[in-house]
């Protein structure tokens, strides 16, 4: 299955649109301009590609990086090396090992060699950096930017450290921008549309959600930081053939902090944004960089202000994230928004044809923090096909059960067996995997994005193509009534509607069983009753077994086969909910004895 | 057993310096998640104000409190005129706020004062060395460490004694629940933001005291590793992020007494990879903020 199958028309129609435009700008300034315009149309179509190297993963996963100008830097020196010619490398670099000595490349045999190694250094250092929490990811990106600054300065054999490195051909012409520019923006645009592209913006939005959906949060954003860092490599070499002659402080904090701004400015959340952001203020800079030296008006002078491309795209930042934070082209990408080709949905026949089998099984769970025991050898289980419900008051451990049957917890004592299959302790995404869909007592959607995209994501993690999982969406989306707002952004929804968003998403996991936290909190009862309909109809639909934790007695003993009540991190009772509501422990637990009443 | 002693003083008040530095960030990241890359900035602020008091001839005691006024002055300043407007922005707009604020700043003091390092005059004593039996002490990082305990235990005194205090302990906690018990939200963040500002005022002096001069770029270096160490610690932990300042001196001042020579301009990246396995090992950092995870 080719990467693109299943990429919207308007993807490509809003790529070869934004190549066209760039395109054009660069031929304007570079026939206005004779070859100063040729140069400065070539400078920005580098930043052109290296801001969408940036976004490719900033952009997708919302965590902004400080780390590329130096993975830059790093295929501007791997470049200069392999396509330097021998006898400027004899004397430029006299201690450079033998093996590295005399290629002297083809461009393109060097750039193959260059993304090579971009996407062995993409690799390597994604594995730290996916393991860490969002700013802590961004700091991280600090420490990838002083540690390739270091070892550029310190390895003086093959970079001559912070003096000048020269002798790199210049082979990056326009044309060569262009293309890179223009194939960037592409792969860019297209990212974005397939399933990593998917997983990554849903991490965005919502990283507990995504890993409920089933996505593996670490593993995407190891596969775009790897993806972005080997374009970024590439980009660099580009770079660094276009100066010549280069240090390590040109791949340092000025590049980066003008990269960002480029991506911040235009908004990160697009391909249009980042290109439109790279666009204006390449060309700010260049006109600021006229009034560095200061402005002659006949004999009036105004005096040069050092550092006023710094000083511009700073206050541009500014006031982009004070007036439109996300950029000035926010969340739509340019082009016309034609509707997609028609997929028919899923039959519902073909879902969920899995027998009926194991229950889930909550075995002796014990969760201590500490001293204090949150829960106290907890069993029970959930069969397939029938509705349990798990009540308790505030206090009573309800969420630290539901967080150990979902993975995100690990309990100090038992097991949490789904289906047959032991998934104690595993990542909360291998158990949604395993057959455990579950929505949130406050709704976690992923809202910058349709709502097709939202359930579409759950049912790529089944291993379905992009086509099919797209098509148990829409059947999923039709089922919870929503089949007509499937191309409306998730966060523009009214709170039932989001409710049942959240509940497509969790079935198109093609769950065993399904875990609803407080489904009715917040809704009246006219909701209430549409929400107990439809729980009534996904019963009897799907070979499912149903958890549902409620506060709502009327919603829950309605719903009920069985319930489950818990108090202070006991089990106190088990049964019907005729027994439940018979049952004196129960009753003391919710309204109290006269004894109880200190 | 010298020269271990002598590194042990070495890494201590290096540490010192990062923790007050780390802390500072950790402060304010703590209450309005904003990694405030604009530390740095204060920093130089409070390099220029000794500067200016030497320059009108003000005994030394005085420029110190110059620095750390003026600290807290340019740390209360960008909350007030660069942060508070973009409250509503997460982290990320936060964040980069801050790095153009860093940026503006750093055009500011090149254009209005001088690209160039300008000298801070030290009293004459600073270079001399104290003699503790088989330890031979310099002055600079004896006071160091000095400066940096009764900075540590001025503020946990503050934190734990007085209500502003523990009401920035509780906004930590869960500032939601603050505002509700009718604390008022600007208020805590201003004094936040003060706090920060005066910690990187003291450790600003500390900083010039090695060095003797000032120049636009001077905070760069040193909130970088701040911010490392903010990281290691726990970002917005502030046991956390005094244990990183001083895990991240430590681990400097070991690379640097026993790295062989060759390998020695390559500190910095060995330090940084270090922290990078430390941080594999606990991605949270050693002193996790308390972060309430309800789902």
């Amino acid at each position: 299955m080719l990467p693109w199958t299943g990429v919207p028309p308007r993807a490509w129609t809003s790529a070869l649109l934004l190549i066209a435009g760039v395109g054009g700008l660069a031929l304007a300034v570079s026939l206005a301009f004779g070859n100063t315009g040729v140069n400065i149309a070539t400078l920005a179509l580098l930043q052109v590609a290296a801001v969408l190297a940036l976004a490719a993963f900033s952009g997708n996963s919302g965590i902004v990086s400080f780390g590329h100008s130096a993975f830059m830097g790093i295929g501007a020196y791997v470049f200069g090396v392999l396509a330097m010619p021998r006898d400027i490398q004899a004397s430029a670099l006299p201690n450079l090992p033998q093996w590295l000595q005399g290629h002297q490349l083809s461009l393109v045999a060097a750039l193959l060699v260059v993304v090579a190694v971009g996407l062995v250094a993409g690799i390597l250092s994604g594995f730290p950096l996916a393991r860490l929490s969002t700013g802590s990811a961004a700091i991280g990106t600090l420490a990838f930017l002083i540690i390739i600054h270091v070892t550029l300065i310190g390895a003086r054999d093959f970079t001559r450290g912070s003096q000048t490195f020269y002798g790199v051909p210049r082979l990056t012409t326009v044309y060569v921008a262009f293309v890179a520019a223009a194939l960037f923006i592409l792969i860019a645009r297209i990212l974005k549309e397939t399933p990593l592209g998917l997983r990554l913006r849903a991490a965005r939005e919502n990283e507990v959600a995504a890993a409920a959906s089933g996505v593996d949060v670490r593993l995407s954003r190891r596969k775009g930081w790897a993806v972005s860092i080997a374009m970024s490599v590439l980009v660099g070499a580009l770079y660094g053939s276009f100066l010549g002659a280069f240090s390590p402080k040109d791949f340092y904090f000025d590049l980066i902090f003008t990269l960002v701004a480029m991506l911040i400015v235009g908004g990160m959340l697009t391909v249009s944004g980042a290109v439109a952001g790279t666009v204006l203020l390449a060309g700010v800079v260049q006109i600021l960089r006229q009034a560095e030296t200061g402005i002659d008006f006949g004999s009036f002078h105004i005096p040069g202000i050092f550092g006023l491309p710094q000083l511009g795209m700073g206050l541009a930042l500014l006031l982009t994230i004070w007036r439109r934070p996300l950029g000035l082209l926010g969340l739509r990408e340019i082009g016309p928004d034609w509707p997609r080709r028609k997929l028919e949905p899923m039959p519902a026949k073909a879902l969920h044809t899995a027998p009926a089998g194991a229950p889930l099984e909550v075995a002796n769970i014990t969760m201590r923090f500490g001293g204090l025991v949150a829960l106290d050898d907890i069993s029970f289980s959930v069969p397939c096909r029938q509705v349990t419900g798990l009540i308790g008051p505030n206090g009573a451990g309800k969420t630290t059960l539901i967080n150990i049957i979902c993975g995100q917890t690990r309990p100090t004592l038992g097991r949490i067996v789904i289906g047959g299959a032991d998934m104690t302790g595993e990542a909360p995404h291998r158990v949604a995997v395993a057959g455990l869909g579950r929505t949130f007592q406050n709704i976690r959607l992923f809202d910058r994005m349709t709502a097709l995209e939202n359930v579409t994501i759950a049912a790529l993690s089944k291993s379905h193509d992009a086509a099919t999982a797209r098509r148990i969406a829409l059947a999923e989306l039709a089922r919870l009534g929503l089949a007509g707002r499937a191309e409306d952004l998730a966060g523009s929804f009214a709170y039932g509607d989001r409710r049942r968003l959240e509940i497509a998403r969790a079935l198109a996991l093609e769950p065993k069983f399904l875990l609803l936290d407080e489904p009715a909190a917040g809704m009246n009862p006219a909701e209430t009753d549409a929400l107990i309909r439809v729980l009534e109809s996904i019963r009897s639909e799907h070979e499912i077994g149903l958890l549902v934790v409620e506060h709502d007695m009327r919603l829950i003993m309605r719903l009920s086969d069985r319930m489950v009540v818990l108090n202070k991190g006991q089990k106190i009772a088990e049964g019907t909910p005729q027994e439940i509501r018979g049952d004196p422990k129960v009753i003391e637990a919710y309204i109290g004895t006269k004894r109880s009443r200190h | 057993m010298d020269i271990v002693l002598q590194q042990i003083v070495n890494a201590i008040s290096l540490g010192g310096i990062y923790a007050l530095l780390a802390l500072g960030l950790a402060v304010v990241f703590s209450i309005v998640s904003l990694i405030n890359f604009a530390h740095g900035e204060l920093m130089t602020v409070a390099g220029y104000g000794m500067f200016f008091a030497a320059a009108v001839s003000l005994p030394f005691p005085f420029a110190v409190c110059a620095a750390v006024l003026f600290a807290v002055i340019a740390a209360l300043l960008t909350e007030r005129f660069a942060f508070r407007p973009m409250r509503k922005a997460d982290a990320t707009g936060l964040l980069l706020t801050s790095f153009a604020v860093s940026a503006i700043l750093r055009v500011i003091f090149q254009n209005g004062i001088s690209a160039r390092p300008k000298p801070v005059p030290l009293p004459s004593g600073f270079a001399g060395v104290i003699d503790l039996g088989v330890l031979h002490v310099g002055i600079v990082p004896l006071l160091s460490i000095v400066m940096t305990a009764l900075s540590l235990v001025a503020l946990t005194l503050f934190l734990n004694r007085t209500t502003l205090g523990k009401a920035m302990r509780a906004a930590a906690e869960d500032f939601q629940v603050l505002r509700l018990m009718g604390i008022k939200a600007n208020r805590v963040i201003a004094v936040a933001f003060a706090v920060s500002g005066a910690l990187a005022g003291i450790a600003a002096v500390l900083w010039i005291a090695q060095r003797g001069s000032v120049d636009p770029l001077m905070g760069f270096v040193p909130v970088l590793k701040a911010f490392v160490a903010a990281v290691i610690g726990g970002l917005g932990s502030l046991t956390g992020a005094v244990a990183g300042g001083f895990a991240l001196g430590i681990l400097e001042v070991l690379f640097q007494a026993f790295l062989p020579d060759a390998a020695l301009p390559f500190r910095d990246a060995f330090v940084l990879g270090f922290v990078i396995l430390i941080l594999i090992w606990r991605p949270d950092g050693l002193i996790p903020a308390p972060a309430a995870r309800r789902s």
